[in-house]
């Protein structure tokens, strides 16, 4: 047994020396991708204050029409638009929330939420789901696999999948990506909504417009506070209501993203691949040793055949 | 009676029994439908949706299972960590049914995937996001796959090779042999860091959905927790897949090997159980496992299955005896494989109104697949030098070496 543990302290010596050297610049590295965890200055997304929503539904034929999406006609028996929930033709849904006393109500416009710290873009293994220029969460077709650890991993349960087709895509929204700047100034939602109650803009200028409507109401909306502004290390889409935000399909979550949970989690184990290098090389001296005497003890010198098919004693 | 197991023998026996016939007719049904899956799409033929959008496949066949597929990898920290040298002769067997399990749930990951074309991406770095659990798991799993698992089952293929009679085959077997000679140390710590890496990130996976999971189950332990399991299993796996050959093909019964095999087993159980309940009683949320509510249910019916055959297995004369060492065994595995299973399925809840209960179609896949690890099992052992026996049972064409204990 001491032996043993000589050995192991003699190889973990070793192996730390080895990883050492192989995980120079490695910080680096990591340094040099982090940013895309933080709020961009530049940051788009949507406010919607659903005190001001009439539930007229415009945006969403508007959001169909942007994206090429075919209706879903299914809720209502073919006759017209009637998605129950988001699913691969929908990617924008206005919704009511009645209280079971009847004496709250609300619309909720569910989407994207475009986290800042998105666990879907931490979960996608090959990057298919990442983050554009102003922090807008993208698909690319190109790169995704259909693993669907997106739809696991999302807080809001907004990526969705297209479960009849042979070559699924991840439906969500994109922020209009593909016709903001090039043939329109904003989102098709935010564009045709009557009573501005979704507005596009800078997630800054977002923020302070929904903070000055908390300021000039007090009371009003609900804890005064607009949800978004912290919930999961933040979002670039907020939303005001005056009904409890987790009575709309808003989760209560801390102030940290899942993602850099799970990333806190990875590093203390992984130390920047510090740990695998180190017990790899550690791993490797104690078996060496055990091979070299189990060779030794079997009697093989490079495996001759001499030794081929003689029976043990 | 026990006896010493010191070879590895190669079962005389005729491959196209009924039991053969009927495993592989099972996997080829399953295999006939994952065709057809792919065809069309996933939504016609599985349980699947937007809410429980992994299933069976992901959550059985690769969490669950490539758990008791760890037994390479654990019986391997025994037998050249702790240097206890009585493991050699199970090795192959060990080895086997981790390259079984793996391939098996690497095989239901690729029904699994939408657009599994897209695969080829991954020879492109670029592509990589390096901060994702999920392709630290898909690379890790591949290359312990492709780069340990495969080396590790050589032995008994270069072996028939060496006995082919022809001598260019004996020749080359005996190349590749030498080179495995000089690598051999660097493949086993290889088949070490992996699995360690991607059995503790299959873990961290579920971490990642946050407050979707219940809080019984969630924690930033799971890493540790997950691998510590995969021991576990992959012990319990061995020591069933052993006893059972043992009753099957009349092996005998090497109550040393096995009672210490499942010793070793109720020790990491007993670690695993500490650390559960440790971080339940931290994270104060112990109470919740006697609401009796469902989640109350599947951790009280996971933790008894577990703690009670532990118990059971701490004693020896509970070892000796080859009827409770294998039931408690058996028992063990169950709630460990019910452990790796729920945070990833039963104590999942997405927001909105969402169930999934597994298709009969998703369920003869799945139950394909593993029908296909037993009926290559069945033909492994039959044509290679794999299980185990006593120096009475071997006859002198199958004392192989140079090759046996490796």
């Amino acid at each position: 047994m001491d032996a043993n543990r000589r050995e192991i302290l003699k190889a973990l010596i070793g192996g730390s020396a080895v990883a050492a050297v192989a995980t120079t610049g490695m910080p680096l590295a990591t340094q040099a991708k982090s940013d895309k965890f933080e709020l961009q200055p530049d940051a788009l997304g949507l406010m919607y204050d659903a005190t001001k929503c009439i539930g007229c539904r415009a945006c969403m034929p508007a959001c169909q029409n942007a994206n090429g999406l075919k209706a879903d006609v299914g809720g209502s028996g073919g006759l017209y638009m009637q998605p129950d929930t988001l699913n691969a033709r929908t990617k924008n849904l206005i919704k009511l929330y009645v209280a079971p006393d009847g004496h709250e109500r609300s619309f909720m416009k569910q989407q994207c939420m475009h986290c800042v710290d998105p666990a879907c873009v931490s979960g996608c293994p090959m990057e298919a789901l990442h983050k554009e220029p102003h922090g807008v969460v993208g698909w690319d077709p190109k790169l995704c696999i259909g693993c669907r650890y997106c739809q696991v991993a999302c807080p809001f349960n907004i990526p969705k999948f297209e479960w009849d087709a042979v070559n699924p895509k991840i439906v969500k929204c994109e922020l209009c990506r593909h016709i903001v700047g090039t043939s329109a100034t904003e989102p098709a939602c935010t564009k045709v909504c009557p009573t501005h109650a979704v507005i596009y803009g800078k997630r800054s200028d977002l923020l302070a417009e929904a903070r000055r409507r908390i300021k000039e109401r007090p009371g009003f909306y609900f804890e005064d506070r607009v949800y978004g502004e912290t919930e999961a290390g933040g979002t670039q889409c907020l939303v005001l209501s005056h009904v409890d935000y987790s009575n709309l399909g808003l989760p209560k979550l801390g102030k940290e993203s899942p993602a850099a949970e799970t990333r806190k989690v990875s590093d203390f184990v992984y130390r920047g691949f510090l740990t695998p290098v180190v017990v790899y090389g550690g791993i490797v001296a104690i078996v060496r040793n055990r091979w070299k005497d189990h060779l030794k003890h079997e009697g093989h010198s490079g495996g001759s055949e001499s030794h081929g098919e003689e029976k043990r004693a | 009676m026990t006896e010493h197991w010191e070879r590895c023998i190669r079962l005389k026996e005729p491959l196209k029994t009924k039991p053969f016939l009927i495993f592989a007719g099972i996997a080829g049904l399953g295999l006939l439908l994952g065709l057809y899956r792919e065809l069309t799409g996933l939504g016609y033929v599985t349980g699947l949706n937007d809410g429980y959008s992994w299933g069976l496949f992901k959550n059985w066949n690769v969490t669950a299972l490539t758990a008791l597929g760890s037994g390479g990898y654990a019986v391997a920290v025994i037998a050249w960590i702790f240097n206890e040298k009585r493991f050699h002769p199970i090795m192959r067997t060990a080895v086997l049914t981790s390259l079984l399990g793996y391939g098996t749930g690497m095989l239901a990951l690729g029904f699994d995937v939408g657009r599994p074309w897209n695969f080829v991406w991954l020879a492109d770095p670029r592509t990589w996001n390096h901060y994702s659990v999920l392709w630290e798991v898909a690379v890790c799993m591949t290359s312990y796959f492709l780069l340990a698992l495969d080396v590790e089952n050589m032995p008994p293929f270069l072996e028939k090779m060496y006995r082919s009679g022809n001598s260019k085959k004996k020749e080359r077997a005996m190349k590749v042999f030498n080179f495995m000679q000089k690598t051999f140390p660097f493949g086993i710590a290889l088949a070490f860091v992996l699995p360690s890496m991607h059995q503790s990130s299959l873990g961290s996976l579920m971490y990642l959905a946050g407050p979707r999971v219940h809080p019984l189950w969630q924690t930033p332990l799971l890493p540790l927790l997950y691998l510590l399991m995969a021991y576990i299993l992959g012990f319990s796996c061995v020591l069933l897949v052993l006893a059972l050959s043992a009753y099957a093909w009349n092996l005998g019964w090497d109550a040393e090997i096995l009672g210490r095999l499942a010793q070793v087993m109720s020790w990491t159980t007993l670690i695993w159980l500490v650390v559960r309940f440790a971080d339940l009683v931290h994270r104060g949320v112990f109470g919740l496992a006697f609401t009796f509510d469902k989640f109350s249910v599947y951790f009280l019916v996971e933790t008894t299955l577990v703690l009670v055959p532990t118990v059971m297995l701490l004693s020896k004369t509970q070892r000796e005896a080859p009827g409770s060492l294998f039931r408690w065994t058996f028992l063990v595995a169950l709630g460990g494989l019910l452990y790796r299973f729920t945070p990833t399925t039963l104590a999942f809840s997405p927001l909105g109104d969402y169930r999934y209960f597994p298709s009969a179609f998703e369920i003869l896949m799945s139950i394909g697949f593993t029908a296909l690890a037993v009926a290559v099992f069945l033909y492994a052992v039959k044509t290679f030098a794999i299980l185990p026996a006593s120096q009475g049972k071997i006859a002198a064409e199958e004392a192989l070496r140079p090759f046996d204990t490796l």
